[in-house]
């Protein structure tokens, strides 16, 4: 059994054990009412503490198994999101952003636990603990239970109203609260423009306001649910008061049917009344757990959907590949390639073939649109051709020496990422044996290694980022074929001579091709190859 | 307990807010609590008594089953009712909190420095705060409420029980205030590493998330996508065992309830029994007595939550408490008559650097004048507005500037109408003012045929709109000010040469009128001025004006455009 299952089966267990335990409690007033001495109910008075200790002990059993298997289970989701994330091709266009991933991978996640803890445990306590209740109670009296019977399938009822409306309550209250502090959020972004209008207390206001508005629309739905919720408390509230005015009417003897023909003892009429609440008690939980279902079922389904094998894979993704010696510059021979996104009708490029020597430094032109992006991405192995060879030296591109050629591949995209942390850190990216003080000499004279560089770049201007992007991608000394991806557009002429300056340098013993549409930047190469 | 005294603070200001919403929502929810412990000891004690009436024909007849009856049902309906009323109450003034809490964060956000802070790391700072702001959310509902509530219920138990028993009150009483806080305590104590190791994981992974997204072709290109694979895992295992260890001990409090309440249970059944053989107590009472013990304990459970949350609170406090002040904004003086601006003596350093930018920094501009400010990156171009807009402090020195506007080179549209948006620059502007600033900015046109006007509503960072509108956007809102200074950070950077063209046009309409301040990159934005300051390192290495030989030299010297 996993431990989902017997650990929600100990938690329904433990509710049980409240039978012989409300038992004992009847028995210890009725020797009271019947004036046996203290002596009589040291017995079961030991036996209260034995069982509730008992109880509460199996209750914590079953909730820590519940939690791990629980949280293994976040975990196996969570990893599975992370690695098919990180298998899909960056050309895919079915991969999400950024900040939507994370999103899902951490903030909403974190509703798949209390959805396993909470209700799944409930629901199974829902369908065992009052039907076994009930028979409890029937032993005593049948009309006792069907008191408990009568208001029982009124609740299921409710419950699927009090589901529906606790379903809309809660999400809109997340959609609210959330944001309310993207509002937050937002003005805090264009502090600046604010200060500088004057703008400070008015946009505080404006947020106050904002703030009530929700507030008024939030307590409109949120009463509703209330309102459905209490009509479950009452049903439940009333079924044990009318237990107890049945029982007591009963034992004055005023109504003297119910009991299978006889009449109760008092012992036995407290044993039922002591059972009445627990009866109701899991609807109860479910109800208070409902809304876990939705955010846990949505967190679970995000989640699954992270982890579908990708469309367009990026072969070799996350072998790790022990550092190599430099080598020379190797040469690059493409031939019969095809390429076509995934769902396309027509391939995007097809019968390619591409031949560069060692050390040659060649611009492939074309217009914006012409595939001179995919089909770098190809050669640089961030996803595999439908058709045709790449050899990269003598080596030829395999789903399994991918992820080995692409180190000899210094990688230049438009805009590269950047990390939060120093520079050397942007360099390096993990990579601690190898030297970044000689490419930054290089590249970066003008900055020290422990400049801050911020989310996205922050603080650094275009051409410095572009610079950083290549230290990065040459700093191991086997990338020595360097695939630059348009890097000199959206660039002014002054930040572009830069960067080409830049380039040429890094060029120096290594092969260079650059897909562009700038010509200052194609005349400086040996060769430029037309796409058509 | 001192640290968790930075929620004391946040208490004290959420009592001034909306005490007594706070107040009737814990008192509502301790009447529901009493209103089921009081249903179960009554039905114990109308059945008891029943049972021994129905005995004796005799005293059946005379026993009164109409008050306990009612009593009974009054209770059922005093519950749900009580119940129902704290939700409505309580959330209300949760949320009420909440919109007092984020007005106040915003205005102590809003000191100089906050935005550069915000600019370098959004996502990260963003992030946190925002976990923040919901760690203090949920102090109400989760500490305060439960806490209340319980402390009433004890209290009240413990009366009602001394009213038939001095001494059982007493110890009932006493057994529930030392358990009932005391575990929640030594739960807020014990959990507090826990959480805070929570909290870091689960920043980690996030922020680790959001790097292998983001960055996975640099990271697959130098064979790092897999270590960083590993590490969102390593986040993920330190989340999984933080996460652990606090159920742990909330189990081990759960664990710790039921003990004390089986032990109370058993104690009062031995107890009850031991008072009734003495005949200190009758049946029915002692029925009653242990009803009530099986309820007391319950609602001091619903502590457990909020101990574990208590470190994530208080840290939260803390961490917003410079926020939570709030400081009067200070005004920068106004220069002298004729003058639009004056930096006199002015020494800064940027935060981190070791040597001051500026130092004896003096710079005038007259009413009027339109002065463009070039130079290379880290000349100090942005600094210089940052201590304009008072964004940034000097060291030493005089800054003087008249009442301004900010075209900033990031434009910040908010989450608002068009009309919000506006009206940022003067609240009291009528709609005419707003068209005639849209029409000066070339925008009237394009919110005309949007399908609510003035009234349609902009997403984040004013989405929805095109770059180029929203570049429009904000010199309309420039415009609206009517600000005797315009201060311009590149304002057509990454603008095509038409929108630039017409941008530039509409402001320089004013020249003469107001002064501009422009920080210019290009020579289509410093060809304007009347006046070329360059700027390196901190120091002016070059002054021309409009007609000087030198003048056509420098604007040659900027980037084309």
């Amino acid at each position: 059994m996993s431990g989902l299952s017997s650990g929600a089966w100990l938690q329904t267990i433990a509710a049980l054990v409240w039978i012989p335990q409300a038992a004992l409690l009847a028995l210890v007033v009725d020797g009271i009412a019947r004036g046996e001495g203290a002596a009589a109910a040291v017995l079961p008075a030991f036996g209260i503490v034995a069982l509730g200790a008992l109880r509460t002990a199996v209750d914590a059993v079953g909730s820590r198994r519940l939690f791990r298997a629980a949280r293994a289970s976040l975990t196996g989701l969570r990893r599975d999101a992370v690695a098919s994330l990180a298998a899909r091709s960056p050309l895919d266009a079915g991969r999400p952003a950024s900040g939507a991933a994370a999103a899902a991978v951490c903030e909403q996640a974190e509703a798949v636990l209390p959805y396993l803890l909470r209700y799944r445990a409930a629901r199974l306590r829902v369908t065992v603990v009052p039907p076994v209740l009930l028979l409890a109670v029937l032993t005593q009296s049948w009309l006792a239970a069907l008191i408990l019977l009568v208001a029982a399938p009124l609740i299921p009822l409710f419950m699927a109203l009090i589901g529906l409306r606790a379903k809309v309550a809660s999400e809109a209250q997340m959609l609210e609260i959330g944001s309310m502090n993207g509002l937050l959020l937002d003005r805090l972004r264009g502090l600046p423009t604010i200060r500088a209008y004057d703008a400070v207390d008015a946009t505080a206001r404006r947020l106050r306001a904002a703030a009530e508005a929700l507030r008024t629309r939030s307590m409109a739905v949120l009463r509703i649910a209330f309102l459905s919720s209490a009509v479950l408390e009452l049903f439940a509230s009333l079924g044990v008061a009318m237990v107890a005015v049945y029982v007591g009417f009963h034992l004055l003897g005023t109504l003297g049917f119910g009991a299978w023909g006889g009449t109760m003892s008092l012992g036995a009429g407290l044993f039922v009344l002591l059972l009445a609440p627990a009866f109701f008690e899991p609807l109860r939980d479910l109800a208070a757990a409902w809304h876990d279902r939705a955010a846990g079922e949505a967190a679970q389904a995000a989640l699954r959907d992270l982890a579908a094998p990708p469309e367009l894979a990026l072969p070799d993704a996350l072998t790790a590949v022990p550092p190599m010696l430099a080598s020379a510059a190797p040469g690059l021979m493409a031939k019969d390639l095809v390429f076509r996104y995934p769902g396309a009708a027509r391939p995007i490029f097809n019968g390619f073939a591409l031949q560069v020597a060692a050390g040659e430094r060649v611009a492939l032109l074309g217009a914006s649109g012409a595939g001179k992006s995919t089909l770098l991405a190809v050669l640089a192995g961030l996803a595999l051709p439908e058709a045709g060879t790449i050899h990269i030296g003598e080596t030829p591109l395999t789903p399994d020496s991918a992820a080995r050629l692409r180190c000899r591949i210094a990688w230049l995209g438009q805009n590269p990422a950047l990390f939060a942390g120093s520079l050397r850190a942007n360099i390096l990216l993990g990579r601690r044996d190898l030297n970044a003080e000689a490419v930054r000499r290089i590249l970066l004279p003008g900055l020290p290694m422990t400049r801050p560089v911020g989310e996205d770049g922050a603080g650094l201007s275009g051409g410095e980022a572009l610079r950083l992007g290549l230290a990065r991608a040459i700093v191991a000394p086997e990338a020595t074929l360097i695939l630059a991806d348009e890097p000199t557009a959206h660039l002014d002429a002054d930040t572009a001579a830069d960067v080409i300056h830049a380039l040429l340098a890094a060029a120096e013993g290594r092969t260079l091709v650059v897909a562009t549409h700038d010509p200052v930047l194609a005349a400086h190469m040996d060769r430029v190859v037309q796409l058509s | 307990m001192r640290r968790f005294a930075p929620l004391r603070r946040v208490l004290g200001l959420f009592i001034a807010e909306r005490g007594a919403a706070m107040a009737l929502g814990a008192m509502l929810a301790a009447l529901a609590i009493l209103a089921g412990v009081a249903l179960l000891g009554l039905s114990g004690w109308f059945i008891t008594a029943t049972a021994l009436a129905g005995l004796v024909p005799a005293a059946a007849l005379v026993f009164d089953v109409f008050m306990p009856g009612a009593g009974i049902r009054f209770l059922a309906i005093l519950r749900t009712a009580a119940r129902y009323g704290e939700r409505v109450v309580a959330h209300d003034a949760t949320l009420a909190l909440l919109a007092g809490l984020r007005e106040r964060l915003f205005r102590g956000h809003a000191v100089p420095g906050t935005a550069r802070a915000l600019a370098a790391r959004p996502a990260r700072l963003l992030f946190r705060l925002s976990s923040d702001v919901d760690a203090l959310d949920a102090v109400y509902l989760r500490l305060v409420v439960p806490g209340a509530a319980a402390a009433v219920t004890a209290l009240a138990v413990g009366g009602a029980l001394a009213m038939l028993d001095a001494a059982l009150g007493v110890a009932v009483a006493l057994v529930l205030l030392a358990t009932g806080f005391g575990l929640p305590l030594w739960l807020a104590g014990a959990a507090e590493q826990a959480s805070r190791r929570r909290a870091a994981a689960l920043e980690a992974l996030r922020v680790r998330a959001v790097d292998l997204v983001a960055g996975q072709v640099a990271l697959v290109m130098a064979g790092r996508l897999g270590a960083q694979a590993d590490a969102m895992d390593a986040a993920e295992q330190r989340l999984a065992a933080a996460e652990d260890a606090l159920h742990r001990l909330e189990t081990l409090a759960g664990l710790g309830f039921g003990l004390t309440g089986a032990a109370l249970l058993g104690g009062a059944a031995l107890a009850t029994a031991g008072l009734a053989e003495g005949g200190a107590l009758s049946a029915p009472q002692a029925a009653l007595v242990l009803l009530v013990a099986l309820a007391a304990l319950e609602p001091f459970a619903a502590l457990r939550r909020g101990a574990i949350e208590l470190g994530r609170s208080a840290r939260a406090a803390q961490r917003l408490a410079p926020a939570l002040d709030v400081i009067a904004p200070s005004r920068l003086p106004e220069p002298p008559l004729g003058l639009a601006l004056r930096l006199a003596g002015l020494r800064y350093t940027p935060p981190g650097a070791a040597q001051p930018l500026f130092d004896g920094f003096d710079l005038d501009v007259a009413a009027g004048e339109c002065v463009a400010v070039t130079g290379p990156s880290g000349a100090g171009k942005s600094s210089l507005l940052a201590l304009l807009s008072g964004e940034a402090q000097p060291d030493a020195g005089t800054i003087a500037v008249l009442p301004h506007a900010l075209l900033s080179q990031r434009v910040d549209l908010f989450h608002d109408t068009v009309r919000g948006n506006l009206l940022l620059a003067r609240p009291d502007a009528e709609d005419a003012a707003l068209w005639r600033a849209l029409r000066e900015a070339g925008l009237d046109g394009v919110v005309q045929a949007l399908p609510r006007g003035l009234d349609t509503p902009l997403g984040e960072g004013g989405a929805g709109l095109s770059v180029g509108q929203q570049r429009r956007l904000a010199l309309a809102r420039l415009l609206l000010r009517q600000a005797p200074l315009l201060l311009l950070d590149e304002p057509t950077e990454a603008l095509d040469a038409a929108t630039a063209q017409g941008i530039l046009t509409q402001i320089m309409a004013k020249r003469g009128e107001v002064a501009i301040f422009i920080i210019a990159h290009m020579r289509r934005e410093a060809e304007w001025a009347d006046r070329l300051i360059r700027l390196e390192s901190g120091r002016v290495t070059g002054i021309w004006r409009r007609g000087e030989a030198g003048f056509a030299v420098a604007l040659d010297a900027l980037r084309p455009g």
